[in-house]
């Protein structure tokens, strides 16, 4: 199956072409197309999967254009990162497919909902198994394409609309940054193949400036896309779209791009201890950052899509600890739960028509399907034992402690701590206590939207257990080709983050469980402190400030010089051929000495001329 | 394929439609539109036929075409063939692709000019006339030849704009014609004494002439160093004027906004890369070794136009402006790739020249379709028009993409070869160059969602979707540009062959 793996990403596509020209006329019959392709590429990547299990890796390449003797290939590969990658995606995509169905129906625009899921769903699977990092570049684009699409799905909303422009652009300035190191990669290393460049910095032949640049360079790519700090600011934004959309898009898969890069690209990093510092602290401070914005917000799918930011920041921080194993298994459990979690919070809005956190309440009864498994998603990401994330984000914390720097190992502590709190904060606001809400009668989402949730439960809680150190580090011996060794950290860093966690969840469950804490007791103490998170550290406003002023400065600034100077410069130029012109128009006056005179002029011009040049200039 | 006149075919078949024209009465709209449009197609055919077995191995020269035509004197000391203009015509791959190029944006064009609302007679006729200036200009053996056919498509775009156009339709058809003819004499110029000094106008010979030491014996007059760099500067303004390079730009905004859309597809698609062939064709065949020391400043030029193009499009309040100043923009692109100055670079400015001609083409013409229902393309008043119009709205925001350089089509392509090119020789510029990149994406989507997305600020309860006579080239162009971006090699292949002798010509 390995050699025919370039199909997985064409049955999405064919959902994309088939849907664009027929869909209209399918209705919502376009689902099972989406569906069934899906399935079809799932299957391929299990197929794969299986078959990488104890395979080495295939790859096949042909030239896709010459520039002069440049030759410019494309192809795929299938290394063990990749085929992990390949099953994530199209598993998440398949389950969100399915979703849909539910979710979307009786939506005008259905069928071009589920065409620009099979788009994303191509693009993203391509990307994950291209050989080269300008085919990376190609689908990286292309991702950003169908995540502009479907934030803007809803495109008569001002919010939608702004929302997808925004996203699309802060990505593009990552993006430049990627093209730029990519470019400056292909004239130190002769190419663009991976493994060309990682045997061009293994034999010396990039000079270690070099290797930095452009390694921060990629990376700033990567912050663009994992919405890490400062570029963050597109991905709560892009919320506006559809719920499915942000389990799928900018949850699981599009904005783990970011980190797969790095992951992809691990050799050149590892080669730059600059470049691999940036990383973690990149990764650490957006970790802390967006943790503490989630604190206090009270829209549903924004305090989850901070917790998405959060722990993306959480994966780069372990791969810039030297931790790719932990980096790549965070990636994976966190793909299932946060995706679990955001279908469920899409139940939820699809029963109280609301993401307003405060209006709801007293759903646990009500939703007895779906709370549960929120439930089962919040445990996950708040680390409690035994679930997956509680061993992923213990193997980050052990490369936390045991490469990185001690006050970034102290923060993705305190992360820890405030993701318990806020995923719990949520979940007692909205399932416990009182109904806030004003729908009326609250219904249980139906099995087509249940199931998906159901496997992703299950996932959230089983997947750890590809990689735990009681029972074998399967993934990482997998991912390493055996070179992995588990990390022999001090015992304590795993009581240290169970302890926090509870501690989060105890802390949420007095203030917003039991309530024997106030719930305001931040807000009235620091309403200072309070108000700079609720507005996200007003990084939204700063920016409109400075590079939103400054590019409507120079445009203007631009506009004016084109109006005035350039236009004016041609004025005055029309202005003096005028006055020659009329000059000329004086001399015509009917007298036969003032033409003597000109003539006369004229030809001594001529004559001094032709006496000094010959001629010839 | 008989090679003898088959070059003047593909120039002159619009003849043909010309004065089939003349014999229909003014009246009959379905008659002369059907005829304007069919008299593009032989031109067409015949264009990709010969594209077609280009590809598959055919020779170029053998479609050379060589006829006696002017000789000036008859003095003793003047060999047969000095002095003399022969009407002579032949191809390279650059130039035949600009050849397929400009026969089928003349076709769509045809489509695009439905919406011509008056006068179709002389509109056609004019339109016909303008398209055998364009597709001499890039046959054209001779100097003088080639001047000739770009004087012949200076006319009938004079009338096309200051007649169809909008509402300062004459100051834009003035301004089209000073600019253009002050750019026109500067060529005259440098053609003139280039003729003079060598004693031809022939273009492969004149390569000669000025480069091999042999050769350099044989001319009338001696060429100085001094003379040849004020040759090239002059070349570089003439040809400056038309693609336009900052601030030689202001003509062509007016024209984007006056003339009519069909009008500007051509325009925009192949008048301005007449600048950019000329530029390639001349000043970097006949002066590369000017062209080297002024690299450098050429590829500053470039960044200079991106950017300043891009900033502009940003404050635009008509969607026609913008994209004017997308094209200046664009063709930034074109003088980056020059700048660099290798393969890539070479490769990447051709490749933006053919690109840009699609995808400007495609816009203007869904200006034109977007135009004929919402009778404005001032942003300000427009908004939502995705609701009613779904397709063309589709379609609108697939040209922006192409446009913003998105992979998978042919800007992207394009774009990432001129800038590699560039990187390779002067990073630092390139870098400060794509910021452009990023403007470009924000200035398009700023023009275009303000159009489709977001509420509707007029009733568009009355307006249809996109026809099917207008689907149809919207559909050619796009397949093209995506047909491009995906499968670059179809231009790589047939231009290989120039930018080989052009790097030749400069050295190595």
């Amino acid at each position: 199956m390995m050699e025919n793996a370039w199909l997985i990403p064409l049955f999405p596509l064919f959902s994309f072409l088939i849907l664009l020209l027929v869909g209209k006329r399918m209705k919502e019959t376009s689902a099972y197309v989406g569906i069934i392709m899906t399935f079809l590429s799932f299957i391929g990547a299990v197929a794969v999967l299986l078959e990488r299990l104890d395979a080495p890796t295939y790859k096949a390449e042909q030239v896709w254009f010459t520039i002069g003797s440049i030759k410019i290939t494309a192809g795929f590969e299938v290394n063990a990162l990749n085929a992990l990658m390949l099953v994530v995606v199209s598993l998440v995509s398949f389950l969100v497919h399915i979703y849909s169905k539910g979710y979307m129906h009786g939506d005008d625009r259905f069928s071009v909902f589920y065409a620009y899921l099979g788009l994303f769903t191509f693009a993203m699977l391509g990307l994950v198994m291209s050989p080269n990092l300008l085919q990376t570049y190609v689908f990286w684009e292309l991702v950003g394409l169908g995540s502009f699409l479907l934030i803007g799905f809803y495109f008569y909303k001002e919010e939608a609309k702004a929302a997808a422009k925004k996203a699309f652009i802060m990505t593009r300035i990552g993006d430049v940054g990627l093209l730029i190191g990519m470019i400056l990669l292909f004239w130190q290393a002769g190419s663009f193949e991976y493994d060309h460049i990682f045997a061009a910095v293994k034999a010396g032949n990039v000079s270690q400036t070099m290797i930095t640049l452009s390694a921060i360079l990629i990376f700033i790519g990567a912050v663009g896309k994992s919405g890490q700090f400062p570029l963050h600011t597109w991905l709560p934004d892009a919320m506006e779209g559809p719920t499915p959309v942000s389990a799928l898009i900018h949850a699981a898969t599009m904005v783990a791009a970011g980190v797969y890069l790095v992951a992809a690209l691990f050799p050149l990093y590892e080669a730059s201890e600059t470049a691999m510092l940036t990383v973690a602290i990149v990764g650490g401070f957006t970790a802390i950052f967006a943790a503490s914005i989630g604190l206090v917000q009270t829209d549903i799918k924004r305090v989850l899509a901070y917790s998405t930011v959060s722990q993306l920041g959480y994966m780069m921080l372990a791969l810039g600890s030297g931790g790719y194993v932990a980096g790549i298994f965070h990636l994976t459990t966190h793909a299932f739960f946060k995706a679990l979690l955001f279908l469920a919070a899409g139940s939820v809005i699809h029963a109280v028509q609301t993401q307003d956190i405060e209006k709801m309440g007293g759903l646990w009864r009500k939703m007895p399907l779906t709370a549960p498994l929120f439930l089962i998603g919040t445990l996950a990401i708040s680390g409690v034992p035994l679930l997956s994330g509680f061993f992923s984000k213990d193997e980050i914390l052990v490369a936390a402690w045991t490469h990185g720097h001690s006050v970034l190992f102290w923060i993705a502590v305190l992360a820890a701590f405030f993701t318990a709190f806020y995923m719990f904060r949520l979940f007692f606001l909205v399932f416990s206590g009182e109904g806030r809400h004003e729908a009326k009668e609250v219904h249980e989402s139906p099995a087509v939207m249940t199931f998906p949730m159901i496997v992703l439960s299950v996932l959230a809680i089983f997947s750890g257990y590809i990689n735990t150190p009681w029972f074998g580090t399967f993934l990482g011996d997998w991912l390493t080709d055996e070179g992995f060794a588990h990390e022999e950290a001090p015992s304590w860093i795993m009581v240290v983050a169970t302890v926090v966690s509870l501690l989060g969840i105890l802390l949420a469950w007095l203030m917003y469980g039991r309530r024997s804490l106030a719930r305001d007791w931040l807000s009235s103490r620091a309403p200072l402190t309070y108000n700079v998170l609720f507005n996200k550290y007003y990084i939204d406003e700063f920016y409109a400030m400075t590079f939103g002023y400054v590019t409507k400065f120079i445009s203007v600034l631009c506009k004016y010089i084109d109006r005035f100077v350039v236009e004016g410069i041609a004025v005055a130029i029309a202005a003096i051929t005028k006055a020659i012109g009329a000059f000329g128009a004086r001399l015509q006056n009917g007298q036969v000495q003032m033409y003597g005179a000109v003539t006369l002029i004229g030809l001594t011009i001529l004559v001094v001329i032709l006496a000094f040049t010959g001629g010839y200039l | 394929m008989n090679g003898t006149y088959f070059l003047s075919l593909i120039i002159f078949s619009p003849l043909l439609g010309i004065i089939l024209l003349a014999f229909v009465p003014k009246t009959q709209e379905q008659t002369i539109k059907l005829l304007g449009f069919l008299a593009t197609l032989p031109s067409l055919i015949l264009a990709l036929f010969a594209f077609v077995q280009y590809l598959r191995g055919y020779d170029l020269n053998r479609l050379a075409e060589k006829h006696n035509w002017i000789h000036f004197g008859k003095f003793s000391f003047l060999t047969e063939s000095t002095f003399a203009v022969d009407y002579e015509l032949n191809v390279d791959g650059f130039a035949l692709v600009m050849i397929v190029l400009t026969a089928l944006l003349a076709t769509l064009a045809a489509v695009a000019s439905i919406h011509i609302k008056k006068e179709w007679k002389g509109y056609f006729m004019l339109f016909l006339l303008l398209e055998i200036g364009m597709l001499g200009v890039f046959a054209a053996g001779n100097l003088l030849l080639f001047f000739i056919f770009f004087e012949i498509t200076l006319i009938p775009m004079f009338f096309l704009i200051g007649k169809w156009g909008y509402f300062e339709k004459e100051k834009a058809a003035y301004s089209y014609l000073i600019y253009n003819g002050i750019g026109s004499a500067i060529l005259l110029i440098v053609i003139l004494i280039l003729f003079a000094r060598t004693g031809t106008s022939n273009i492969s010979l004149l390569k000669e002439m000025l480069h091999n030491p042999a050769a350099k014996a044989q001319l009338i007059a001696p060429i100085s160093n001094d003379l040849q760099y004020g040759l090239f500067i002059a070349l570089l303004v003439a040809f400056g004027v038309k693609l336009p390079i900052v601030p030689l730009h202001r003509w062509m905004l007016r024209v984007h906004v006056q003339a009519p859309p069909s009008i500007v597809m051509l325009h925009s698609g192949v008048l301005l890369k007449i600048g950019a062939f000329g530029l390639i064709r001349f000043g970097l065949g006949l002066f590369p070794e000017q062209f080297r020391h002024f690299a450098l400043f050429i590829a500053i030029l470039g960044v200079v136009n991106l950017l300043y193009g891009a900033f502009l499009a940003f404050t635009q309040d008509d969607f026609k402006m913008v994209l004017a100043y997308s094209s200046i923009s664009h063709m930034g692109i074109v003088l980056i790739g020059l700048g660099a100055l290798n393969e890539a670079g070479i490769q990447g400015a051709i490749f933006q020249v053919v690109s840009h001609g699609f995808i400007s083409a495609l816009l203007f013409l869904l200006v034109s379709i977007f135009y004929e229902r919402a009778h404005t393309t001032m942003l300000g008043n427009l908004g939502g028009a995705a609701k009613a119009m779904p397709l063309t709205a589709g379609f609108l925001l697939a040209g922006a993409m192409a446009s913003l350089g998105l992979p998978g089509m042919s800007g992207f392509i394009s774009e990432f070869t001129a800038f590699l090119g560039l990187f390779k020789v002067a990073p630092i510029i390139a870098a400060i160059g794509t910021i452009g990149i990023i403007m470009t994406a924000a200035y398009l989507l700023r023009a275009v969602l303000n159009i489709t997305y977001g509420t509707a600020k007029r009733d568009y309860r009355e307006v249809v979707d996109i026809q099917v006579i207008e689907i149809v080239p919207v559909l050619v162009l796009l397949g093209l540009i995506i047909f491009i971006g995906v499968y670059p090699h179809i231009l790589a292949h047939p231009l290989q062959a120039t930018i080989e002798t052009m790097l030749d010509g400069l050295g190595g």
